[in-house]
């Protein structure tokens, strides 16, 4: 299918098929059907082109595997890889798609903060985005730092046209599709220097008023239920740690991985909703979902608000920051407790 | 590995083994069959692509240590006592193999190698005095213990009776390697800079250099190959020439050159060590032998010890079938010799591996994962080990023969 995607009749036969995606035909079959209708639409295609490049973008803030490999070729789509492990991009990544390195380019690096304006607009730009692109994202782990970009993304108005693909490197590589080594080559765009909008954000003072009940909203706790209740710091071998166990009072704990199938998929949205409602959580007051250093409740902040269409804010200072604030309250059911041996 | 073969076209009166021929084959293919089906059914499962490839691998460079007997102890011996290069240029061709190779792939995964960044994962390492210490540590070993850790591990399959004391010893040697990290990092590691050739040079101009120095050190060297090394007249059999001859050593450099370029490509750098490490750390810190915090150490790049869940990992799956291949090549091959360790060869060889392992954690890598590896990427950190290992080497075994310690040349 490689070799199919990069000529010019197979994107119009994608728009063809557009209307009806989900029908379950052999996979020989439709290619030869594909083949087909891109003989026979070759000669129209020259014709409408932007009829094309409007029915090439993805509905939704999720994009299949089999649609992205579709529109790999696609004139206005940029695929971008966030993975946590190092090497896994140079290695085999989607054909097409750029390399992101998370603690790197998406961050400072000696101070605690997201990418400040110039470093995000300089690779935003490198990456060859536009504000009017169609970003996909994806990255191993089930998409778990793909989503953090994603979150990072939304502060600078990348939002709506930001997606994740649905099932990650894991989902692309079970389904045996194809991988490129070789790097992309994209010409760089303009991105103009944005300022941070802070509307996706939660800071230590909208936390605290939540956990002093000043404030109504819900806070969802992605960590694990030993960090949850304050039986353990932190996960063995994670360097980032907090001088207090517990949580924040008030919160409620939905491991991160609940919201996704075996396959890597993000559940459906009335599986997701089905979730959060068993812990009180419907969209009718705001959230803000916490994690130890911010990254993995970027996923369920991804699901929350983009998915469910919830309002909520990501606090990315989480438990590393609260855990180590001096005179904040503090939940820990474990009944661990500061002190010598 | 046919059993009719190797029988009729053994050299006579010759030891090969206490089996006969018909018997060491089958168990050889049995192991190579067995290797082949684990890296087939590991493909199958999700995820486990590269673990496959590990074990693949692992076997082919365990099969070619075997064959050609890379040993970069052996080597250096050969060269020191009977003024044979043979050994020292198959070192320098799976370097220069290595290094052409690993510009290719490194061209394409960093085009521009001049920013901040590092090509990932690659073996390049910080380059100070602790490096240099731990090099001829780890030369000094080689020279008590009779081989490096990846010598050790082949010659495991062979059933030699120093190896088994030599990897105790290592993984001993890593432990007090973890001991001794904290104060090291924060004297010295921590301030020490890693170089990377390219970086300065660009991909062209360091593959250039690193060329020109193998082949300055190479060209002396060829002129000692003496007229009898040049290849023999009578007719070879081509399958007594794969499965019992020694191989050349500069073809099995080429192969060495090769598979670390294709392990790089498609799983990471070779490397001997990381399991040993990451095995012992997780054993002493079980034990609270561990220091609370190693500081800095998994934000190097080298053998990576960190200690991971899984049970069998890549560099796992690579180590067990390199020594798995080794005995499969060693039975085939008439050479697997076990015997009964003397007091001496325990003693030589737990001292050594003491002195191997602390060298490998200390230096994030042997000679495999430092110094093959790193030269082959560019890194600054390959050389100096080499250099510190090298000589590490010669003065233990000097010093070791003049006062009766170490055996005299052969």
């Amino acid at each position: 299918m490689g070799s199919a995607r990069r000529e010019p009749g197979a994107d119009a036969s994608s728009r063809v098929r557009m209307p009806v995606p989900e029908i379950a035909v052999p996979s020989r079959t439709l290619f030869a059907l594909r083949l087909a209708l891109a003989a026979l639409a070759a000669p129209l295609a020259a014709a409408p082109v932007h009829a094309v490049a409007q029915t090439q973008t993805a509905e939704g803030p999720l994009v299949s595997t089999e649609w992205l490999e579709k529109n790999l070729g696609a004139k206005n789509l940029r695929i971008v890889e966030v993975s946590v492990e190092p090497g896994i991009y140079e290695r085999g990544h989607i054909p097409g798609a750029q390399n992101v390195v998370w603690h790197t380019d998406l961050v400072e690096t000696v101070s605690r903060d997201i990418a400040g304006p110039e470093k995000f607009a300089a690779l935003v730009r490198r990456l060859g985005i536009e504000r009017d692109s169609t970003v996909v994202l994806y990255g191993d782990n089930n998409n778990w730092f793909a989503a953090w970009g994603a979150w990072v993304f939304a502060q600078y108005g990348l939002v709506d046209n930001v997606k994740l693909l649905d099932g990650g490197r894991k989902k692309w590589e079970a389904e045996k599709r194809g991988l490129d080594t070789r790097p992309a080559e994209v010409a760089a765009s303009s991105f103009p220097v944005t300022p941070v909008s802070n509307a996706q954000r939660a800071r230590l003072a909208d936390v605290l008023a939540v956990a002093r009940k000043e404030r109504d909203e819900k806070i969802v706790d992605i960590r694990s239920p030993d960090e949850f209740s304050g039986k353990i710091i932190a996960p063995a071998g994670f360097q980032e740690l907090a001088v207090r166990a517990g949580h924040i009072p008030g919160s409620v704990n939905v491991p991160w991985a609940k919201a996704v199938n075996p396959d890597g998929t993000i559940k459906s949205p009335s599986e997701l909703k089905a979730l959060y409602a068993e812990v009180g959580i419907d969209g009718s007051k705001p959230v803000i979902t916490s994690c130890r250093i911010g990254e993995r409740s970027s996923h369920t902040w991804f699901v929350l608000s983009r998915i469910l269409g919830y309002p909520v804010r990501n606090y990315d200072g989480s438990w590393t920051e609260y855990g180590n604030t001096v005179g904040v309250p503090v939940t820990n059911l474990a009944g661990t407790v500061w002190g010598g041996k | 590995m046919t059993s009719a073969t190797g029988g009729a076209t053994q050299a006579p009166g010759r030891e090969v083994g206490r089996f006969a021929i018909s018997v060491r084959a089958g168990v050889a293919s049995l192991i190579a069959l067995g290797l082949g089906l684990g890296a087939w059914r590991l493909s199958a499962e999700p995820g486990s692509t590269r673990l496959a490839l590990s074990l693949t691998f692992g076997a082919l460079f365990g099969f070619v240590l075997q064959r050609s007997r890379f040993c970069f102890f052996c080597l250096w011996r050969d060269l020191m006592d009977r003024g044979d290069p043979r050994g020292a240029l198959g070192i320098l061709a799976a370097l220069a193999a290595g290094a052409a190779g690993y510009s290719v792939v490194l061209g394409a995964w960093l085009p521009d190698p001049s920013g901040t960044r590092l090509p990932p994962d690659a073996h390049i390492g910080p380059v100070g005095p602790i490096l240099a210490l731990a090099g001829a540590a780890f030369g000094a070993g080689m020279a008590i213990s009779g081989s490096c850790i990846s010598a050790h591990l082949y010659r495991l399959g062979e059933g030699s009776p120093t190896a088994p004391f030599a990897l105790l010893g290592t993984a001993l040697g890593f432990g007090l390697g973890f001991a001794t990290w904290n104060p090291l990092y924060l004297a010295s590691v921590s301030e020490a800079p890693v170089l990377w050739l390219p970086r300065h040079l660009g991909y062209v101009g360091n593959l250039g250099l690193t060329l020109a120095l193998l082949a300055a050190i190479a060209l002396p060297l060829l002129y000692r190959l003496r007229p009898a090394d040049a290849p023999r007249s009578r007719p070879v059999d081509p399958l007594h020439a794969i499965f019992v001859e020694r191989w050349p050593t500069w073809l099995g450099g080429l192969a060495v050159g090769a598979i670390g370029t294709l392990a790089y490509l498609r799983v990471g750098p070779l490397g001997v060590t990381a399991e040993i490490g990451g095995r012992t750390r997780q054993a002493a810190g079980s034990f609270g032998l561990l220091p609370e915090r190693l500081e800095g150490l998994d934000a190097f790049r080298g053998c990576a010890t960190l200690v991971r869940d899984a049970l069998l990992t890549q560099n796992g799956a690579f180590v067990l079938a390199l020594v798995l291949a080794a005995f499969a090549a060693a039975l085939a091959a008439g050479q697997f010799r076990p015997a009964i360790p003397t007091g001496g060869q325990a003693s030589r060889g737990l001292l050594g591996g003491l002195l191997l392992g602390w060298g490998a954690m200390t230096g994030l890598g042997c000679s495999v994962g430092t110094l093959l590896s790193g030269i082959m990427a560019g890194a600054v950190s390959g050389w100096v080990f080499a250099i510190a290992m090298f000589a590490g080497i010669t003065v233990t075994l000097l010093a070791g023969r003049r006062l009766g310690l170490l055996p005299s040349a052969a």
